[in-house]
């Protein structure tokens, strides 16, 4: 928690928070923000934006703005899911090999050494070529199952020189269970590692998701950003001047990505203290040039 | 020598992954492997021809590890069968030719970003809490978390459609006949300008950030003070004292980056109609090509392996204590 009352001292942070909050919110009340349904022909193909359609018309004379609010709930609930399992596994992997070393340690380096090479994207676009139409859930939960080792790769590091602090030893000479150790000795001081492993695996599902669909990849009858760049993209939005169809879900996807960028970037300020440019540290290098600190 | 060599053999079994990702694929979907692989071809190919391209892929009449070795066979003596779309055409060809273009572009693009990434990292660092600090962080921030869908399909609707500056699509005018001369060259120049826009924007954030902080942690040490004691002007601490030495993880970073880097290609090249692996893949994928979706994830990791092998190399040029080890 007292991370948390740290991001909201952060500008960054704020900024991030709110733009999330925005995009939640939108999600959680899109029924109510529009009267149109997201998958009904509800005009004319390609109408511009005018006051009945606030963002235009799809070919398929679906409301874009419909769409858009709608499919936010698709892009939150794909990105928070993959991002959790995600950062699941390589939390858990990562204490497990840091904490426990030797044989164990040198598997789980090991296989995550091997993911990490193979490249990702390709190697999703042949899972998903094989699965088909990917509906968002399959999306979510092979991008699970094949991102974890980055996080992996940090939480080990940071594992193995916590295990070395006096604290984790007084435990063990206590007796205290590896488990115990693990959960409530070495976890709490990973807090920092673990939020920024979990919003930055958040980013990457919501880009991955958006790409695997936008490559054709997704399932067609989805209402979700990704799936609105795929029909914006045949329907060849771009050549015949219907900017507002590519346009709405590329801004989308540029302001979710941002709000949990600046997040990010803010638990990593507040984690590294070194790091740290804004806000406190100015008022405190400020009262030292007045003299008022000491030095 | 001893650290190349482990690299090396690690590089390699990680390629048999791969490999072996893609012969267990189609066997564990459900329903037939061969009915899902070769569906659409049924219709276009003669039996002869079908028979040869199962043979490549390991459906043999014979027990599950021996069709394993198979088609580790056909993989290591570089058989990676025959596009399904574009028949006679080995997958190593139609994909070779493609990757010269991807190489290119993406070769090109990163070394840019890189070192552009890398030098904004080192003044954001130098001037932290500054106004250029928060100039080129934001900036960074923002280029490191925008899919490169999006700044694709913006940069090609400003810059293609609404200014009209530069070409929709293609590597080259069509009209040229490919020569090495002038002609042909300008015109590959022209139409590569801006997914090489759009590829270095995505990638220089993230390098940016990294050098930043790398930097910033650095900033602290003793030598720096050190160095600044002696009175050695800003510009030479900064470059050949902190920024040196904050170069290395970042030059780890590089690594992982590849992976991120090939994907991002694969879509700046859908969008651009750009004729490398990218656009290649997603024909493939509009056609179902399994046998040219399978061949790209072995290249491109290939690809992914070899340009890690090069960073391990650099590795070994950059900290001197490898070299004894």
């Amino acid at each position: 928690m007292k991370l948390f009352a740290q991001l909201l001292q952060n500008k960054k942070a704020m900024t991030g928070l709110v733009i999330l909050t925005v995009i939640i919110l939108v999600a959680i009340f899109a029924p109510l923000l529009t009267e149109y349904s997201p998958v009904k022909r509800v005009g004319r193909p390609h109408q511009a934006p005018s006051w009945d359609h606030w963002m235009g018309t799809t070919r398929l004379g679906h409301d874009v703005f419909s769409r858009l609010v709608h499919g936010a709930r698709v892009s939150l609930a794909v990105g928070f899911g993959a991002g959790l399992l995600i950062t699941l596994i390589g939390t858990v992997l990562g204490i497990i090999a840091g904490y426990k070393g030797g044989v164990v340690d040198e598997v789980i380096n090991f296989f995550t050494n091997m993911v990490l090479v193979v490249p990702n994207l390709p190697l999703l676009l042949v899972l998903a070529a094989f699965i088909g139409q990917a509906s968002p859930l399959v999306i979510a939960i092979i991008l699970g199952l094949t991102s974890w080792a980055w996080g992996v790769r940090v939480t080990r590091s940071e594992t193995l020189s916590i295990r070395q602090r006096d604290f984790v030893k007084s435990a063990e000479m206590l007796g205290e269970p590896g488990w115990r150790i693990m959960l409530f000795e070495i976890f709490p001081n990973l807090i920092s590692i673990v939020g920024i492993n979990f919003i930055g695996s958040v980013i990457f599902a919501v880009i991955t998701e958006a790409t695997l669909e936008f490559l054709g990849l997704g399932d067609p009858n989805t209402v979700s950003w990704g799936i609105m760049l795929y029909n914006a993209q045949n329907a060849a939005a771009l050549a015949v001047g219907a900017w507002w169809d590519i346009l709405a879900p590329c801004f989308a996807l540029a302001f979710l990505g941002l709000g949990l960028a600046l997040i990010n970037f803010a638990i990593d300020e507040i984690a590294n203290p070194r790091l740290r440019t804004g806000g406190m540290l100015n008022r405190w290098t400020r009262m030292v040039r007045l003299g008022e600190g000491k030095l | 020598m001893a650290f190349l060599l482990r690299r090396l053999a690690f590089y390699l079994a990680a390629f048999l992954v791969a490999a072996t990702i893609n012969f267990f694929l189609p066997r564990l979907m459900p329903g037939d492997p061969i009915q899902i692989m070769f569906a659409s071809a049924g219709s276009e190919l003669s039996l002869e021809n079908l028979n040869a391209l199962k043979l490549t892929f390991g459906f043999i009449d014979a027990p599950l590890h021996e069709q394993y070795f198979a088609y580790l066979q056909s993989v290591f003596t570089g058989d990676l069968g025959r596009s399904i779309k574009y028949f006679p055409l080995p997958v190593t060809e139609l994909l070779g030719r493609a990757l010269v273009w991807t190489v290119g572009l993406m070769g090109i693009a990163t070394v840019i970003a890189f070192t552009l990434g890398s030098l904004l990292g080192v003044f954001a660092a130098w001037r932290r809490g500054r106004l250029i600090d928060s100039v080129i962080s934001l900036t960074a921030i923002f280029s490191s978390s925008v899919p490169a869908v999006v700044v694709s399909l913006i940069m090609l609707f400003v810059f293609g459609y609404t200014l009209g500056w530069f070409p929709n699509g293609y590597a080259a005018d069509p009209l040229i006949d490919p020569a090495w001369n002038w002609e042909y060259i300008s015109s590959v120049l022209y139409h590569g300008t801006l997914p090489m826009v759009t590829l270095v924007f995505v990638l220089m954030g993230g390098f940016a950030v990294t050098m930043r902080n790398n930097m910033i942690n650095l900033l602290g040490e003793d030598y720096i003070v050190m160095a600044r004691a002696k009175g050695l002007s800003d510009n030479n601490v900064m470059l050949w004292y902190a920024a040196r030495n904050a170069l290395l993880p970042t030059v780890s970073s590089l690594a992982i980056a590849i992976g991120t880097v090939l994907g991002g290609s694969l879509v700046t090249e859908v969008v651009f109609n750009y004729p490398g692996l990218g656009n290649t893949l997603y024909q493939a994928i509009i056609a179902r090509d399994y046998p040219v979706i399978q061949g790209q994830l072995l290249i491109m990791t290939a690809a992914m392996l070899i340009s890690n092998f090069v960073v391990d190399l650099s590795y070994v040029l950059l900290d001197p204590r490898l070299k004894k080890a």
